[in-house]
């Protein structure tokens, strides 16, 4: 099993560093699979999690000037490895005006993400930060655990709004509120709602635009048989909705939400060369 | 006593005392007729910090020397502890401090114990803080710099650059040097989890240090929370920071001089050889160092000769050194001396004499076999070779009582 990857350039980097700390923000600790042409962190929907999972996905030829890797056997040509986002989003941080970045994937002690940053200095060579980020090798069997969630079956999927209003707004009633309302129909038409004893507050989000979907095989026809103003909702944990609208460091391209009613809201982040995929379920 | 800092320079005495904090609750406040010095140690005696400023910084500054009626003989200083916490707030608001305060007037009023700090706004406004004192003996370390085999010197800003690369939870640091390259990395201990720890290494080429000077090569590890108090106030007054260290063990000292000031953080390192020693016999010894509790400023004489019954660390450190003149390094400590060890430096000499009392009492019991952070005081002490019997100069002299101090067994206060 081998890897090595160098960034040189300073825009990817910080294109980098931004997607590892929104990355940071989501989870605690998640898996980091590398294949030849990608790589994906993933967080699969695990109990200690709150049932939320993730899917990011990254083109390495977007990010690395140099990228090799070795998987555990020619056949299953991948690496999965467990770590620590915020570790990795502390050592890209100071390497703001770095020459180059090294990562590569060691075993000295235990294994290893090493982080090598090349920093300019006043003297003839560089200086050297290296740091070294416990990774855990996840074993073959385990792979099935990490595969991309399917697009749910939705009820409804519509634009988000501008994402800085929704944070602002969503961080307001997280206040009042453990859990909150979304429902959206597909007249483009979104409501956040919070409710308790004492008040309930609703955002009305209008002309968001629905994203039409190519359909496969009629999959969707239920979706193209709903009335168009009746909304889907699911309750979910506003913490968690909290937590992906802060992390959001740059406006993607398209931001989006798939509602499946009562059950689960599929997020859907995309920028030009990274995609987050975000599943909340909804609160019994 | 009684000084007036103007505006300009009360950010750097801000800084000081935020400094000074970093390493103990409470610091000393010394003035003397050359200015006015700010010192403090921190409770395991391993971390010492002094912060003078001279007459000049000051806008006006005015000084008597007092005699203690207590005292036998005169004693020119009048220090005085205090509370870090309630000076802080005195120096607290930033924006405020450096906009609105033209200047800061402190006065000393020795019969009531009081310290006043009195700011002068703008617009008149004039807050008054009165801060009650403790007497206390005069500390002072005392650290041969020149000595050092070893001595760098660079400016505070690529010292903040280096620093910055570890986490704020970044307990302690190794510095290791060789007349070829300079490399600051994550101290970690044979039973370090590896799989659970971030390690972060930064490798420097001597030549981006104003002033490089190896004589031996060595690897000495700090504490690193205490030294950031240093950083912060030393990019405030941008006067480049020297360190001089030696090998493990001895102390290593970050300092800064400019013409109306001076300022050392001394601070202990931890030692090699004992390391080993101690690892092998008692595996309990290698716990997490969770700051300054473990790091027990008492040496144990390991043949358990306490001379003296004279509550001072001198006297400790010198049967110390006599027992072990070659291995100036191999000072023993006793590790589980109750976590209620984490004693403060107090004044009195009645409980310190309780406490050397005791310390003397484990130390004969317990023998030397854990190992720690030493003292940086005796460590030092040992470097410059004196003979055991006559007084010598310990690094911190915890002056005596009044029946003792014309005693020619004490060193001498510097």
């Amino acid at each position: 099993m081998r890897f090595r990857a160098k960034i040189v350039d300073l825009a990817c980097l910080n294109h980098f560093s931004r997607v590892i700390n929104t990355i940071a923000k989501l989870a605690k600790t998640c898996t980091l699979r590398l294949t030849v042409s990608k790589l994906y962190f993933i967080l699969s929907d695990k109990v200690a999690n709150g049932g939320v999972s993730m899917w990011c996905e990254l083109c390495q030829g977007n990010f690395f000037d140099e990228f090799q890797m070795e998987g555990v056997a020619a056949e299953h040509n991948e690496i999965y490895l467990e770590l620590v986002p915020e570790n990795l989003s502390r050592a890209l941080k100071t390497a703001q005006s770095a020459k180059a970045v090294k990562i590569k994937l060691t075993n000295k002690h235990c294994p290893c993400l090493r982080v090598a940053v090349e920093l300019p200095s006043l003297s003839s060579s560089s200086r050297i930060v290296t740091h070294d980020i416990p990774v855990g090798i996840i074993p073959r069997r385990l792979w099935n655990d990490f595969r991309e969630p399917s697009v749910p079956d939705f009820d409804v999927s519509i634009y988000l709004p501008v994402l800085k209003t929704m944070k602002s707004i969503v961080e307001r009633m997280k206040n009042l509120s453990n859990s909150i309302v979304i429902e959206a129909n597909l007249s483009g038409e979104m409501n956040l709602k919070i409710e308790t004893d004492l008040v309930s507050v609703t955002t009305h989000f209008k002309d968001l635009g629905n994203p039409a979907w190519a359909s496969e095989d009629g999959c969707q026809s239920s979706a193209q048989d709903r009335d168009l103003e009746s909304m889907a909702e699911a309750r979910i944990d506003i913490k968690k909705l909290q937590q992906l609208l802060a992390g959001q460091q740059v406006n993607p391209t398209k931001a989006m939400c798939n509602i499946v009613s009562k059950r689960i809201v599929h997020f859907i982040l995309l920028h030009e060369d990274v995609s987050l995929q975000y599943f909340i379920p909804a609160l019994a | 006593m009684k000084c007036v800092i103007g505006g300009a320079h009360l950010r750097v005495f801000r800084r000081a005392i935020h400094a000074i904090a970093r390493i103990s609750d409470e610091f000393w406040f010394d003035p003397i007729e050359k200015g006015l010095a700010l010192r403090s140690v921190n409770s395991s005696r391993s971390a010492y910090a002094c912060v003078f400023f001279s007459s000049m910084f000051f806008q006006h500054y005015c000084w008597t020397a007092v005699s203690q009626p207590c005292q036998k003989e005169k004693q020119l200083s009048l220090p005085c502890k205090l509370i870090i916490k309630s000076v802080l707030p005195v120096f607290r608001c930033v924006n405020v401090l450096e906009r609105n305060v033209e200047k800061c007037s402190i006065y000393t009023n020795i019969n009531d114990h009081h310290i006043t700090f009195q700011l002068l706004c703008k617009h008149g406004v004039v807050k008054t803080y009165n801060l009650v004192f403790q007497d206390c003996d005069p500390l002072q370390a005392v650290f041969a710099k020149h000595l050092c085999p070893n001595i760098l010197k660079v400016h505070s800003r690529l010292l903040a650059e280096i620093m910055i690369h570890f986490p704020t939870s970044q307990e302690e640091v190794t510095l290791s040097v060789t007349p070829m390259k300079v490399c600051f990395k994550s101290y970690t201990e044979e039973d370090t989890d590896f799989s659970k720890t971030m390690l972060t290494e930064i490798q420097l080429n001597p030549e981006e240090f104003d002033y490089f000077q190896v004589g031996v090569d060595s690897e000495v590890t700090f504490c690193l929370k205490e030294l950031r108090g240093l950083l912060a106030f030393s990019e405030a007054t941008s006067v480049p920071v020297s360190i001089h260290f030696d090998v493990s063990g001895k102390p290593i000292a970050f300092s800064i001089e400019d013409m109306v000031l001076e300022a050392s953080f001394i601070l202990a390192t931890l030692s090699d050889v004992e390391k080993e020693r101690a690892s092998q016999q008692a595996p309990e010894s290698s716990k997490t160092r969770t700051g300054k509790s473990d790091k027990t400023s008492v040496d144990r004489e390991n043949s358990g000769a306490v001379a003296s019954k004279k509550p001072q660390w001198n006297s400790n450190a010198a049967n110390t050194a006599s027992a072990k003149p070659a291995s100036p390094l191999a000072k023993q400590e006793i590790k589980d001396i109750p976590r209620a060890a984490k004693r403060e430096v107090t004044g009195t000499e009645g409980t310190a004499m309780t406490e050397a009392e005791e310390r003397a009492a484990l130390g004969e019991a317990a023998g030397a076999q854990y190992q720690k952070f030493h003292s940086l005081f005796f460590g030092a002490v040992s470097c410059q070779k004196d003979a055991p019997s006559h007084s010598f100069h310990s690094l911190a002299t915890a002056s005596d009582t009044e029946e003792d101090f014309g005693n020619a067994q004490s060193s001498p206060v510097l």
